[in-house]
């Protein structure tokens, strides 16, 4: 990003959509991973995509929807977001980044069926 | 596109969200009930969704996003999948409902047994929402539910009393009955008209259609005004119908062949054959946004690929998510439960849904950072701000009533 721009990380990226290389959504930023230490600089290393967040994010009904969906987390490191818009753009595909695993479950469960 | 396909996508929204099969009934009995009383009520409702449905297709307009995206970033996780479980509970609700619906109609029309018509209703469901582009579903079950219209030449054959017609559309207290059971049937036509599912299926067609800015805000508004307007004069007519002839002889208009007699006495076989067609097209227009509904909203908030316009293989989760929920609206319609009863249980619980889906729209809609110039103007705000005050109404009062008037039975 060579423009310096404010970005708003609980409004512009946390719960955004995430859009991969090809411009197909891909998930969304479910939490974010900051590194610092009290009086430390913090600095947001990576995007955490997935079920196993939920349950920190809203109570027991956030466990159960993250048990009946256990597909665990995926983490994108910060260095491969392309730019935020009103989406969240990544610089690889989903499958390079491992967020194309549900979608491609969807689509051999679907291909069984004509014109799938 | 011309000119009248432009508006298919209100019409459907309107025509399925409006004159579904929760509001045929509601709208029936109430003029069953309490004649012209009740048609201020109706009139309360469309200027609501009509009010909101105009935000959510600016919304989508103008920042891409539809009803679900919006709930998920501006509710956040917690409330946002509260949102999510309360509005997928009622949609599943009124998907059963309306596939009860259509094999209730195709019993009436083709007198077979109402099981095995339970099956052909999925089939028809399932090949129309699999086969059928975007906007032939659009023009097929919008259009032809506008055959309803002869609910309206049926309701001027009668020659209904001017006067007291129109009297009805000033509110006040009934002149017989009972208050609680006047307060349940505001409270059903209100929500009827305002069921979420309506903006969730509007919002997300708009942005299917890809909508843009400036040019399109027009054909937004002409589509939630024009789309919705015509749904509720569709609904006033079928009220119309029931205060000149149920409500005189006593009739309790609890099944849907009832109100298909409202056409066959004024206009007779003819009449009727247009009049249940219409109910079949809307109701399964219905079930269509219903089931479109509950994917677009999982793979809104969850952020996957969605659209009836990328095909299966282009949004494979959204797909298989449809094919599930119209599965198990057909599973809950198969145990025998009455759809009418299933439907009125849908409307009334919808009200539950309906702040938590149209708090987190007004936001996004009046926010100049957001939206730009195209955000709310004063009266949007204005409008925005009563009709959330009517919902929180509607939303308390919903519950105790069902439970106080045992569901409209007085």
């Amino acid at each position: 990003m060579t423009e310096r721009k404010a970005i708003d990380l609980g409004l512009g990226v946390l719960d955004q959509e995430l859009v991969d290389a090809d411009g197909g959504r891909c998930g969304r930023v479910d939490d974010l991973e900051l590194i610092g230490g009290p009086g430390e600089p913090l600095r947001l290393t990576a995007l955490v995509v997935g079920p196993a967040t939920w349950a920190a994010r809203a109570g027991r009904v956030g466990r159960l929807a993250g048990k009946l969906y256990p597909d665990g987390e995926t983490v994108v490191p910060w260095s491969e977001v392309a730019d935020i818009t009103h989406v969240v753009e990544l610089k690889k595909t989903d499958a390079e980044l491992g967020l194309g695993e549900g979608d491609e479950r969807a689509r051999r469960w679907l291909s069984r069926l004509p014109g799938g | 596109m011309s000119k009248p396909f432009q508006i298919a996508l209100g019409i459907l929204a309107a025509i399925g969200g409006f004159v579904d099969i929760g509001d045929i009934v509601f709208a029936t009995t109430a003029g069953a009930t309490f004649g012209y009383e009740l048609l201020w009520a109706t009139v309360l409702g469309v200027v609501g969704i009509i009010v909101y449905s105009e935000m959510c297709g600016r919304v989508a307009t103008v920042a891409k996003r539809p009803v679900f995206d919006v709930v998920r970033e501006r509710m956040g996780f917690g409330f946002g999948l509260a949102t999510l479980v309360s509005s997928q509970l009622v949609n599943l609700m009124t998907l059963a409902a309306e596939v009860g619906g259509v094999a209730l109609v195709l019993q009436l029309l083709l007198g077979l047994p109402y099981r095995g018509l339970v099956a052909v209703a999925l089939v028809t469901l399932l090949l129309s929402a699999w086969f059928l582009p975007f906007e032939w579903i659009e023009r097929v079950y919008g259009f032809g539910g506008l055959l309803l219209i002869v609910f309206t030449v049926a309701a001027l054959k009668l020659g209904p009393d001017w006067q007291q017609l129109g009297a009805g559309f000033v509110p006040g207290l009934p002149s017989h009955g009972t208050e609680l059971l006047w307060g349940y049937f505001i409270v059903g036509l209100v929500s009827a008209a305002l069921m979420p599912y309506e903006v969730y299926f509007y919002s997300s067609g708009a942005v299917e259609e890809g909508w843009k800015p400036p040019d399109d805000l027009g054909l937004n508004r002409l589509n939630a005004g024009l789309g919705f307007g015509l749904g509720a004069f569709l609904s006033i007519s079928l009220s119309v119908v029931a205060a000149q002839l149920f409500l005189p002889r006593g009739i309790d208009p609890e099944f849907l062949g009832t109100v298909g007699l409202g056409v066959l006495n004024p206009l007779g076989q003819i009449g009727l054959l247009l009049g249940l067609l219409g109910i079949f097209f809307a109701v399964t227009g219905a079930a269509i946004d219903t089931c479109f509904s509950g994917a677009y909203n999982l793979s809104q908030f969850f952020g996957w690929e969605w659209g009836k316009y990328q095909g299966p293989r282009g949004a494979p989760r959204f797909t298989l998510t449809w094919i599930v929920f119209l599965g198990l609206g057909f599973l809950i319609i198969l145990t025998g439960v009455n759809p009418i009863v299933v439907t009125e249980y849908a409307v009334v619980f919808s009200v539950v849904a309906m702040p938590l889906t149209y708090l987190p729209i007004l936001l996004v809609a009046r926010d100049e950072g957001y939206m730009g110039e195209y955000a709310n103007g004063r009266l949007g705000n204005v409008l925005g701000f009563l009709y959330l005050g009517v919902i929180a109404i509607v939303a308390l009062s919903a519950v105790p009533l069902l439970v106080l008037t045992n569901m409209g039975q007085g």
